[in-house]
């Protein structure tokens, strides 16, 4: 793996100390962990009582309540649960867009979001966008322990999901980390990321470079991931439509997003770090 | 095909054009750029993915317009004229610029009148353009071609009168030709033209002179004549009738000399008469007349060269010999310190600027009698005749260098060199034991010969009274020069290269300032034909024919590309104002 990107995962390791991920209530449920779940479970906390159906534990029977009251009555404690965080990091090639920082920004975020869900006792798994969607090795451990975050796919998240979709653990914390820059419908995409989920979160992280046109001039611009060119002479026209064309991109995201219950923000790359108060606007870190 | 080296303006305007069309070439090639996606960029996007396709060329309006307003600078710049129709004719006018032309009458001078003529003929019928030439001793164009009577009068500023002859017949050719035979040509002067009977329909001859009595003096020199110098004074009459005249004479500050002068019609008087060499300058009026500028004259010291001659001769008589012959030619200086000639019989040679002359002393000799050959071109052998002269040489050829002068058979008897740093070296192969020629009149030649050459080439003026309009001749060691005219004028010249041609346009004293020494020449009016008043007349002769057809004159239609590059640049700003231009 790059090490700039290593140096990155790290920066962003640091950076993520600083937060928790915010997990919603109806995650609150899942496997047997040391968060206290929503619903009855294991552990030492008392909650409440109730009649014994059948199938309940019988060793959560207060017999005390029995000889009183020759009631079969059981204790419930709250369940104690461990929260998941998917991270789908779009894995193309346009993820690594030369000249800027954007793959620099993608390791420092997974790192921090790793990080920030960490500190919010949550399990985590990071799946990056290739020829299907993978999981990266280690990643498990801490964000600098991860491996393998290439960016060089040239295949779409959306692509890579009709060739194998990931496997989302149910009423986890979803978050798409990507430029969004594919063409296409959002929706089909989105409704298959939220499906079981908790939540789901979608980044946009743009270069400056993606959400500025170019100065005026002469312009051979080349797919980075498909390698397509294309000439064309920037002027003060062809500017504006450039930015009403990615306006128009983003709004049918966000109508996406809003269609489907996610929650979506734009961080620019190149201003990671003093844009991270928009991950706090929409409820997907908070101070730790 | 644009003679572009005539016209640097348009060569340059040319050179942008290429410029141009390299910044638009530059401007046009595509900068490559790696973008995230070009689901952006799906607008008016050509996509290549096909393979290399070649694209034509797009240029935008702007660059039309550019390219198209250079061009039609370069145009301009070549000045291009164009045949269009013309009924009036332009003029070209000679003017006399002789000094008769100031002869007054009435306290008018010929040069008024004509001054007067020509003003009132651009008041009445102002031509197209003018062009003035001045006919003084050469032909003379004025300037550039004016357009107007104000520019005319400034031109005529430097119509002074002060030649001392009118080349009029020269100055209509040249106007003849400046004209192309299109233009009418005007020769305002105070003559009557040499053929009265003019047939050319283009020319008209007015003149302005009135028959005046005048006395003038034609001519006067001073020269000099032992340790006197000579002076001679000519005054002449030019009047109809027998008439008096007073001339004084003054030298220096000695007291004024006069006498009355009684000369009868078109007869004229010689003054001869001596005054000290020590004497300064010497003027000579005549009573004021008609005109001016002919009835004084200066004269000033003839220039006195003398050579230093050093004789280092071992034969006592060849020396006596040669000393009295030096002695008598009267151009030996007293002293022969720093020697400027140094007679010998040895190879050395004494002083930096010094000549020499080597006496070839070899002890077997032939007595040659002729036939000799004698190179007339070099200003040793001016005068000298050897016919029947006994010359004893040595039969030696002439050494490397030397180019013989006089030699008999292929002995060369006298010979010169001029060596790296000027000086000459001449080698006489005489024995005179056995030889007549220092026994024949051109001994004393030779010797005047070699001494008045020697001379020659010493710096300094070679003439200290000139007549008007004559070059009097410098000879400078290379040192920078300033003329000081009469009039107060000054002329430098920074780098002469030995010889100089001085110029005398007016009549007074000028002198010249050579490093730290002054020199002064006086120039004198000297003409008699144009003190002649006496054929002065006024009248016309000729006349231009009437047109009443239009010419094709070619004009100057610079203007009409520079409104076309105008209105182009107009409507370039104005297209980048709006952003129209595609760019």
């Amino acid at each position: 793996m790059d090490t700039a990107l290593r140096q990155a995962l790290h920066d962003g390791e640091k950076l993520g100390l600083r937060y928790a991920l915010q997990i919603p209530q109806v995650a609150a449920s899942g496997w047997t962990g040391s968060r206290s779940g929503r619903r009855a479970g294991s552990s030492i906390d008392f909650q409440d009582f109730r009649e014994y159906q059948p199938g309940d534990d019988l060793r959560f029977i207060d017999w005390g309540i029995y000889a009183r009251s020759d009631r079969l009555t059981v204790k419930l404690f709250r369940e104690e649960v461990t929260p998941h965080l998917d991270l789908i990091l779009d894995g193309s090639r346009s993820m690594n867009l030369e000249n800027t920082a954007k793959a620099n920004a993608v390791a420092q975020l997974a790192g921090l979001l790793a990080t920030a869900a960490a500190n919010a006792q949550c399990t985590q798994a990071v799946w990056l966008s290739g020829e299907g969607f993978q999981r990266l090795p280690n990643d498990t451990l801490t964000p600098s322990a991860w491996d393998k975050l290439e960016l060089a796919s040239q295949r779409t998240p959306e692509q890579a999901f009709e060739i194998l979709p990931p496997k989302f653990r149910r009423l986890g914390v979803r978050v798409l980390v990507s430029d969004l820059l594919w063409p296409g419908e959002p929706v089909q995409m989105l409704r298959r990321l939220r499906d079981g989920a908790a939540a789901l979160f979608v980044i946009q992280l743009l270069a400056r470079d993606d959400a500025n046109p170019p100065e005026h001039g002469n312009l051979r611009v080349v797919d980075s991931e498909t390698g397509d060119e294309s000439e064309i002479y920037i002027d003060a026209s062809i500017a504006r439509q450039y930015t009403d064309n990615l306006a128009q991109l983003q709004q049918s995201w966000a109508d996406a997003c809003r269609q489907c219950g996610a929650h979506m923000t734009t961080l620019i790359a190149e201003d990671l770090e003093g844009s991270l108060s928009e991950l706090e606007a929409i409820q997907l870190l908070a101070p730790a | 095909m644009i003679p572009f080296l005539t016209y640097p303006l348009a060569l340059m305007a040319l050179a942008a054009v290429p410029a141009l069309a390299a910044i638009y070439l530059l401007r046009n090639r595509f900068r490559r750029k790696q973008v995230s996606s070009l689901v952006l960029w799906r607008f008016q996007v050509q996509s290549k993915a096909g393979g290399a396709k070649i694209n034509r060329l797009q240029l935008p309006l702007l660059f039309f317009l550019e390219l198209l307003a250079l061009v039609l600078l370069v145009v301009a710049a070549t000045g291009p004229q164009w045949k269009l129709p013309q009924s009036a004719r332009p003029l070209i006018v000679v003017l006399d610029d002789s000094f008769s032309m100031r002869a007054v009458c009435d306290q008018v001078s010929a040069q008024a009148r004509a001054h007067d003529y020509l003003e009132k003929l651009f008041r009445r019928q102002p031509p197209p353009s003018a062009r003035l030439i001045l006919a003084g001793r050469e032909p003379r164009s004025l300037g550039a071609t004016a357009k107007s009577w104000r520019e005319v009068d400034e031109l005529l500023a430097q119509w002074q009168c002060r030649a001392p002859a009118a080349a009029i017949d020269a100055a209509i050719t040249l106007a003849a030709e400046v004209g192309k035979q299109q233009a009418n040509i005007l020769v305002l002067t105070d003559h009557r033209p040499a053929d009265e009977k003019i047939s050319s329909q283009r020319l008209e001859c007015h003149a302005f002179g009135l028959p005046l009595d005048n006395f003038a003096i034609v001519n006067a020199s001073r020269t000099a004549f032992g340790e006197q110098d000579r002076c001679l004074l000519e005054v002449a009459n030019f009047s109809t009738g027998a008439r008096a005249t007073k001339l004084t004479v003054q030298t220096g500050s000695n007291s004024v000399q006069g006498s009355s002068i009684l000369l009868g019609a078109h007869e004229s008087q010689r003054l001869v008469f001596n005054i000290p060499a020590a004497a300064p300058s010497l003027r000579a009026t005549l009573d004021a007349d008609s005109l001016a500028e002919d009835n004084e004259v200066q004269l000033l010291p003839p220039i006195r060269k003398r050579v230093r001659v050093q004789v280092a001769l071992a034969n006592e008589n060849l020396s006596a010999l040669v000393n009295r012959t030096l002695d008598a030619t009267g151009l030996r200086a007293a002293i022969s310190e720093n020697p400027e000639l140094v007679i010998h019989e040895t190879e050395a040679v004494a002083g930096s600027n010094a000549w020499s002359l080597a006496w070839s002393t070899v002890a077997a000799t032939n007595a040659y009698t002729g036939p000799f050959i004698v190179d007339t071109s070099q200003p040793l052998a001016a005068g000298i005749a050897l016919e029947g002269v006994i010359w004893a040489a040595a039969a030696a050829t002439n050494s490397p260098g030397d180019v013989p002068v006089i030699f008999a058979g292929n002995t060369p008897l006298l010979s010169a060199r001029e060596d790296a740093l000027g000086r000459r070296h001449l080698t006489l192969n005489l024995n005179p034991e056995i030889s007549t020629l220092q026994n024949t009149p051109n001994w004393p030649i030779l010797f005047w010969n070699i001494l008045s050459w020697r001379i020659s080439e010493m710096p300094g003026l070679k003439e200290s009274n000139a007549r008007l309009g004559a070059e009097v001749n410098l000879k400078t060691t290379g040192e920078a020069v300033t003329v000081i005219q009469p009039d107060g004028g000054k002329r430098f010249f920074p780098k002469t290269g030995g010889d100089l041609a001085l110029e005398t346009p007016l009549p007074g004293i000028y002198s010249v300032v050579a490093s730290a020494t002054t020199n002064q020449f006086s120039v004198n009016v000297l003409a008699a034909d144009k003190s002649d008043l006496s054929v002065c007349a006024t009248g016309q002769w000729g006349k231009w024919s009437e047109d009443t057809e239009h010419r094709l004159v070619e004009a100057s239609v610079v203007w009409i590309f520079g409104l076309l590059a105008l209105a182009l640049l107009t409507t370039h700003l104005y297209l980048v104002a709006t952003a129209k231009g595609g760019s």
